[in-house]
C-alpha cells in the first residue's frame, strides 16, 4: 500500500500538555516522562558501576554519598518512576492486546494506587537505613 | 429569553499574516449553542471569519473545533456548559490538520484515510430502540424491541462516525506520525471489515491495519475514545483489530 | 453592479472568451451557491460537457440545505394540498434511491392519525397518494405500534409510505464530487461581491476569497443564481427583483433516536408534525415565519417549546429525552402576493432574467432538497437553451461518486502558506506548501 499523501505540520511534543485531557492521556504522558527518566538513570547507573573499575576507595566513597538523604530521595523518585512505568506498562500491554480496553481508566487508577502504596512502604524502609 | 454577553476569543489566521486571537463580545440567548455564537460573530461583527458548519445537529461533522483547548462539536455544546461567565471562551481550530484560515482546517487527509477504509455510511440498525450515543439520554426509557415491516429484512441507519476529525486532533500519535492512519481511519477499517464478506477486501483491510502506519502505531492514549462525540470508541476498535491480527498470526504459526 | 470601472478588463476577457468559442471550448457557467440546488446543477451541467465553477461563501451546505430536516419526501405530506409538489417528490425520491444508494436511510415512513380529525383526513390522504402515484399502504395500529414501540399508543390509524432520510452535507458533497470528476471547479469560502455587467449582459462576477482577502474577477458565459434565501440579494446586484420570501423554521434534535421510520401527522401540514430519525437522533420539525435577515436568525424559545409539545403527540417519550441541538434556517419560498407563509407552495421556479432585460443570468430558487436534481435538470435545460447547446440531461441514471472524493478533488484549499495552529506555548512556523 503506497503511503497516503497527508500535508500536515506536526508538533510531536504536543502530548506534554495534559490539561483538560482525560486519564488515558495522563497515563501516556507519565509513561513517556518516566521512560525518559529511566533511560537517563540507566546511563547514570552504568557510569556509577564503572566506579568499580577504579578500586575499593572509589567505590567506598560512592557508597558514602549514596547513603546521604538527598540521594535517598532521588532513589524514591527513581522507584516511583519504575513502579509507574512498569505497572502502567503492564496495563498498556494488556489493553494493547485487546484485553480490558473498556476498563483502561480504572486500570490506570489501580496502577497509580498500587504505585503510591508501594512507594509509601518503600520510602519508609529506605529512610530507616 | 435571557440574553448574555459572551466574550469569544477566536484564533485568527489568514495566509501571509501572523496568527492572532481576536476577541468579540456577542450578545446571545443564554440557551445558545457555541455554533450560534460563532454565527453571530460572522453575521454581525466580522464577515471575514472563516468557519465550517452545515447541519447544526452533530450529523455532518463539519463544525469540529477546539473550545478552551478541548475538541468538541460547537453545534451540540451549549455556551453555558463551557463558559463560566468571566474568562473569554477560547475557540481554536483542530490540531493535526493544516490550518487554511481562522477555524477552517484542511480535512483532505482525513477523507483520504476514510476512502482507503471504504466504509459504507450505511449499516444495519439495532434490533431495539432507543438508539443513542449519549448514555445519559436514555435514563428512564427501557429499551424496546422493534418488529420489521413486511418486505424489510432490516432497518438501516447511518454509521455513528460523522468524520469530524476530533479523534485525529486529540491523538498524540497523529501529531508525531504524518502517515498514521489514525483513530478515524482505523475505526473505519474495523467497521468495513466487520461488514464485509469478501475475502479479498478483508485481506486488504487487515493489511492496511497491520501495515507500517496501522494499529501498531497506537500508543494507548485512549484520548480518541474520550473525545469522540459519537461514542465510536476508536481505541476499542483499534484493539479489536489487534486481537484479530494476532489471532491470525497465531493460526498461521500453528499451520492453519 | 459594476458597469464602467472594470469594463476594459472585462472586455478583454470577453474577447478571450470569444476566441475560445472558435476553438470549441465549452462555455463557462458560474453557479452561485453550493447548497443542494447549486451542487445538483453543477453535476448536471458538468455531465452535459460545460465548464462549471461553483462559488460558495462558506463550507458546502453552509446555508439552507445544511440545516434542513433531512427528510427524503415520499410526497405524502403534499398529496392533498399541493399535488404538484407531491408528484415531484415521489419521482425524485425514486431517482435518488438509484443514484445515491449509500447515502440514504430507507426505512419508510408512517402517517399517523392521533385525533378523530386526523382519522377523518385518512381517506383524502389515501386518495391523494393514489392520485400522485405514491405507494401508500394502510397498516393496522397494532402492527404500527410493534414496528414503532415509542409511537403514541392512542394512535387511531397508520399509513406506510416510502419516506427516507438523507444527510444534507454529504448529499451535496456527492453531487459536487461527481461534478469535479467531470471538470467542475468548486471554490468554497469565495463570496460573490458583485455581478459584472457589460451592457445588459451579465459577463461575470467579482469575488472575494475569504481566506486570502483577495478580490478577483471571473468571466462567465452565464451565471446561475442558486443562493437560496440570498438569491434576492445576489439578483439585486444587477438591479433585478427575485420574488422570494425567506421563511425560517426551527427544528429540535433529541439526544436519542426514538423511531426508525419517519413519523408524520396524518393531516394537512402544520407545525411540528414530523419526527425524522437520523443516525442517533430524532429531529422534530418544523415551524414557519418570514425573516428579514436570513444570515442571523434568533431561535424563538416558543418555537422550541412547540416542537417538544407537538412531538409528544406522535411520541410521548419525547418529554423524557434531553435536547441535543436546535437549528433554524430560512427556506427560499417563492412569494405569491397575499399568501400566508405556511401555504406558499414548496415547488420551485427558474427565472430567466432576460425577461427582466438582463441576459446571461438565471435564478433557480424555491423547492426542497428532495427535488434538487429535478430543479437542476430544469435550470440546466434553460442554461443549455440560452447557450445554444444541445445536450440531454443524464442525471436520472448516473450513479454519484463517493462524497469523500470531494475534499481530495478540491483545488488546494491550503493557499500559499500554512500556519500550524499548535498550542499557544509553542512557536508557530509558517511553511510554503504547494498542493
Amino acid at each position: 500500500m503506497s503511503t497516503l499523501d497527508y500535508r500536515k505540520v506536526s508538533r510531536a511534543s504536543r502530548w506534554l500538555d495534559v490539561r483538560r485531557r482525560k486519564l488515558g492521556m495522563w497515563a501516556y504522558a507519565l509513561n513517556r516522562i518516566t521512560g525518559i527518566g529511566l533511560v537517563v538513570y540507566l546511563y547514570l547507573h552504568l557510569v556509577v558501576l564503572s566506579l568499580l573499575l577504579r578500586g575499593q576507595a572509589a567505590w567506598d566513597f560512592f557508597v558514602t554519598v549514596a547513603r546521604s538523604p538527598y540521594v535517598l530521595a532521588l532513589d524514591v523518585i527513581l522507584l516511583a518512576g519504575i513502579l509507574i512505568h512498569g505497572l502502567n506498562g503492564l496495563r498498556i500491554a494488556m489493553t494493547g492486546f485487546g484485553i480490558g480496553v473498556g476498563a483502561q481508566k480504572a486500570l490506570f487508577v489501580v496502577v497509580m494506587v498500587v504505585s503510591a502504596v508501594t512507594l509509601w512502604v518503600a520510602t519508609i524502609k529506605i529512610f530507616r537505613i | 429569553m435571557n440574553m448574555v454577553k459572551v466574550p469569544l476569543q477566536i484564533f485568527r489566521y489568514k495566509p501571509g499574516q501572523a496568527p492572532r486571537y481576536d476577541t468579540f463580545m456577542v450578545e446571545i440567548p443564554d440557551t445558545s449553542h457555541v455554533i450560534d455564537a460563532i454565527d453571530t460573530v460572522w453575521a454581525i461583527h466580522d464577515r471575514s471569519l472563516a468557519f465550517r458548519r452545515a447541519c447544526h445537529h452533530s450529523s455532518c461533522g463539519s463544525c469540529a473545533i477546539r473550545i478552551n483547548g478541548v475538541e468538541k462539536l460547537p453545534c451540540v455544546t451549549r455556551v453555558t456548559d463551557v463558559w463560566g461567565g468571566h474568562d473569554p471562551l477560547r475557540l481554536e481550530p483542530l490540531r493535526n490538520f493544516p490550518v487554511v484560515s481562522d477555524l477552517v482546517v484542511d480535512v483532505t487527509g482525513l477523507f483520504q484515510r476514510m476512502s482507503a477504509a471504504d466504509m459504507s455510511m450505511i449499516c444495519e440498525a439495532e434490533a431495539f430502540l432507543p438508539f443513542t450515543v449519549d448514555t445519559f439520554a436514555v435514563a428512564g426509557l427501557d429499551p424496546k424491541l422493534v418488529e420489521l415491516p413486511e418486505n424489510f429484512s432490516r432497518f438501516s441507519r447511518f454509521e455513528k462516525c460523522i468524520e469530524c476529525g476530533i479523534c485525529v486532533s486529540a491523538c498524540p500519535t497523529m501529531a508525531a506520525d504524518e502517515k498514521f492512519l489514525g483513530p478515524a481511519g482505523l475505526a473505519a477499517i474495523h467497521q468495513a471489515r466487520k461488514k464485509s464478506n469478501d475475502p479479498v477486501k478483508v485481506e486488504h483491510l487487515l493489511g492496511l491495519a497491520d501495515g507500517e502506519h496501522g494499529v501498531w502505531r497506537c500508543h494507548s492514549a485512549f484520548e480518541c475514545t474520550e473525545a469522540c462525540p459519537q461514542a465510536v470508541d476508536p481505541a476499542g476498535k483499534i484493539m479489536a483489530l489487534r486481537r484479530e491480527l494476532i489471532a491470525r498470526r497465531f493460526s498461521k504459526m500453528m499451520g492453519k | 453592479m459594476q458597469n464602467n470601472g472594470r469594463l476594459a478588463g472585462l472586455l478583454s476577457v470577453c474577447d478571450e472568451s470569444a476566441k475560445k468559442e472558435d476553438q470549441n471550448i465549452p462555455p463557462h457557467v458560474l453557479i452561485i451557491g453550493a447548497g443542494s440546488t447549486g451542487s445538483a446543477t453543477a453535476h448536471d451541467l458538468a455531465l452535459r460537457g460545460l465548464r462549471v465553477t461553483v462559488l460558495e461563501r462558506g463550507e458546502v451546505a453552509f446555508g439552507t440545505t445544511g440545516r434542513n430536516h433531512c427528510l427524503l419526501h415520499s410526497g405524502g405530506r403534499y398529496c392533498v394540498t399541493d399535488q404538484e409538489s407531491a408528484i415531484e417528490c415521489i419521482e425524485e425520491n425514486m431517482i435518488l434511491r438509484k443514484i445515491m444508494p449509500d447515502l440514504l436511510e430507507l426505512n419508510d415512513g408512517l402517517f399517523v392519525a392521533i385525533t378523530e380529525a386526523d382519522l377523518a383526513f385518512k381517506d383524502r390522504f389515501l386518495q391523494g397518494c393514489a392520485a400522485c402515484h405514491i405507494p401508500a399502504r394502510e397498516i393496522s395500529v397494532k402492527r404500527a405500534l410493534a414496528i414503532e414501540p415509542f409511537l403514541n399508543p392512542k394512535t387511531l390509524a397508520a399509513v406506510q409510505v416510502p419516506d427516507g432520510v438523507f444527510e444534507p452535507f454529504r448529499f451535496c458533497l456527492a453531487f459536487l464530487a461527481t461534478a469535479q470528476e467531470n471538470g467542475t471547479i468548486v471554490r468554497t469560502y469565495t463570496e460573490v461581491t458583485d455581478l459584472l455587467c457589460v451592457g445588459r449582459n451579465v459577463a461575470g462576477v467579482r469575488i472575494r476569497d475569504l481566506h486570502t482577502g483577495r478580490q478577483e474577477d471571473l468571466q462567465a458565459d452565464l451565471v446561475v443564481n442558486a443562493a437560496g434565501p440570498w438569491a434576492g440579494e445576489i439578483a439585486a446586484k444587477a438591479e433585478i427583483v427575485v420574488p422570494e420570501v425567506p421563511t425560517a423554521g426551527v427544528m429540535v434534535a433529541l439526544d436519542c433516536r426514538l423511531n426508525n421510520l419517519v413519523l408524520n401527522r396524518l393531516n394537512k401540514p402544520s407545525d411540528g408534525d414530523i419526527i425524522v430519525p437520523q443516525r442517533a437522533t430524532s429531529v422534530i420539525g418544523t415551524t414557519s415565519w418570514a425573516v428579514e435577515n436570513p444570515a442571523l436568525i434568533t431561535i424563538p424559545p416558543e418555537h422550541v417549546d412547540r416542537m417538544i409539545t407537538q412531538g409528544q403527540q406522535l411520541i410521548p417519550a419525547v418529554k423524557k429525552v434531553p435536547m441535543r441541538a436546535k437549528m433554524a434556517v430560512a427556506r427560499p419560498l417563492i412569494a405569491k402576493s397575499g399568501v400566508d407563509a405556511r401555504k406558499l407552495s414548496r415547488t420551485f421556479e427558474c427565472f430567466d432574467h432576460e425577461r427582466d432585460g438582463m441576459n446571461g443570468f438565471v435564478t433557480i430558487t424555491g423547492g426542497k432538497t428532495t427535488t434538487a436534481r429535478a430543479m437542476a435538470e430544469k435550470v440546466s435545460d434553460m442554461v443549455c437553451r440560452k447557450l445554444d447547446i444541445s445536450a440531454e440531461c443524464r442525471t436520472r441514471d448516473t450513479l454519484l461518486a463517493s462524497y469523500r472524493l470531494f475534499f481530495q478533488r478540491t483545488h488546494s484549499r491550503t493557499p500559499s502558506s500554512v500556519a500550524d495552529a499548535g498550542h499557544r506555548s509553542y512557536r508557530r512556523s509558517i511553511f510554503n506548501e504547494h498542493g
